[in-house]
């Protein structure tokens, strides 16, 4: 992992009204979070907040919000507080106001980052999103559709992780996943978010697919799990939203 | 009460009503074919309207599959409908000799309509006082190709929604309580509840 620089794109999502499932976000946010933002100690990372982001990230490093300031802020900031907001201009982030009410703030936010990577030339893996997928059902979505426009946006893999899920949009044709860091959990699954996929193939999961059809109302492949093999393969001719667990 | 119709709004690519398409057994233009088959809602052959289509697709027949062929099926030639029975679309064999094909057809597309819920239009209720400020329309599983909406901050027209074009998520209400929705195709409705 330190091999490798990400780039951190911090999303905005609600609290839930229940203190321990905030209590579970704050853990995970902590321990992924301290590790990205260590991992992506370099000259060349970029780490971003998408608008009310910028609450999350103050508030996770109380205390020290000084050794943890965002390359660039955006949004329409009509989630982040002005305390925060004021904070980091001050720290001399960069806060960009986007305006446009069509896209959603972690979209806009993205297409900053692409422009930002282009223009310090930077070599990327991965782009890491941190929130996106608690709370409200429909942001989730929202997520889900800005991992659509991201492959016009960015060449670069886009994943959304919060709490014990991480999505990835699979584009069409064949992957291949590793899954044998350790932090795996239990399950897993396949989702055809958008569009029906007529032929879906894979290998390394408990219930494989063979030129399987998934699609709402017919199939989809959710709880699947792994085989021993450390290693998944999919293979697809539509996008396909790949889902899966990591441990708490 | 005066109905206001448009009978050729359907061969217009950019028309408004909505429609099923019934084929029968009769040579038709090719030129209005594809706009017909393109807008229409539900598509069905009337036995031998099956040969028909069979032969204007030439080449690329499983791209204009119809949703069923229903008829006595003197009329449609075995390879025909073998190859739409194989490509599975619904075969509906209607044995009734004193209607004729097209009525048996129409008689089951009304069927299909009411059960499809076709009409598509729902009227939601929102005034409980328990809604949330957020909500959402979500082509979760397929695309829609003509989404309408009143009563919603942000409404639609005839709009597409589209993972990868445009989802409604992050909306609202205006004052009036309704909610209306007509939908071409199955649409996700998602709402916040007050907590």
């Amino acid at each position: 992992m330190s091999s490798q620089v990400l780039v951190l794109c911090i999303n905005v999502f609600p609290f839930s009204a229940l203190i321990l499932f905030s209590l579970q976000v704050l853990h995970l946010f902590c321990r992924v979070f301290s590790l990205a933002w260590i991992c992506s100690a370099t000259e060349a990372a970029l780490r971003a907040c998408a608008d009310g982001g910028a609450n999350r990230l103050y508030h996770i490093t109380e205390g020290s919000q000084d050794s943890f300031l965002p390359d660039y802020i955006s949004g329409d900031f009509d989630s982040i507080q002005p305390e925060v907001k004021e904070y980091y201009k001050v720290k001399g982030c960069e806060l960009i106001e986007t305006m446009d009410q069509d896209l959603t703030d972690f979209t806009k936010c993205l297409q900053i980052l692409q422009k930002k990577i282009e223009k310090k030339g930077l070599q990327i893996d991965v782009i890491v999103t941190l929130g996106g997928l608690g709370g409200r059902f429909d942001q989730i979505m929202a997520s889900v559709e800005t991992l659509f426009h991201a492959t016009n946006i960015t060449p670069f893999p886009v994943i959304v992780i919060q709490e014990c899920s991480l999505i990835y949009l699979l584009q069409p044709g064949k992957h291949k996943l590793r899954v044998d860091t350790g932090l795996e959990g239990a399950w897993c699954g396949l989702i055809p978010i958008g569009n029906s996929c007529e032929s879906v193939t894979t290998t390394g999961l408990r219930w494989n697919l063979t030129n399987q059809v998934l699609k709402f109302g017919t199939l989809v492949s959710t709880s699947n799990t792994y085989d021993d093999s450390g290693i998944v393969t999919i293979e697809t001719d539509k996008p396909l939203l790949w889902t899966m667990a990591i441990k708490i | 009460m005066e109905r206001a119709f448009t009978p050729l709004d359907c061969l217009l690519p950019a028309g408004n009503l909505k429609f099923c398409l019934l084929i029968l057994n009769q040579p038709f233009s090719k030129g209005h074919f594809h706009c017909l088959w393109s807008r229409a809602a539900l598509r069905a052959c009337a036995d031998g309207g099956a040969n028909r289509l069979y032969h204007i697709t030439e080449g690329s027949q499983d791209s204009f599959l119809p949703d069923y062929i229903s008829g006595d099926f003197d009329s449609i030639q075995p390879e025909v409908k073998e190859y739409y029975k194989v490509k599975g679309c619904e075969l509906i064999e209607t044995m009734d000799q004193d209607l004729t094909d097209f009525t048996k057809c129409l008689q089951i597309l009304q069927k299909k309509i009411e059960k499809k819920g076709l009409q598509g239009k729902h009227k939601l209720r929102v005034d409980t006082g328990l809604e949330g400020a957020w909500c959402g329309l979500i082509p979760i599983g397929n695309s829609c190709e003509s989404v309408t909406t009143t009563g919603l901050r942000w409404n639609l027209t005839n709009q597409v929604l589209k993972f990868g074009t445009l989802v409604s998520t992050s909306n609202t209400y205006d004052d009036s309580g309704i909610v209306t929705i007509e939908t071409d195709k199955p649409l996700l409705w998602t709402m916040a509840i007050k907590i």
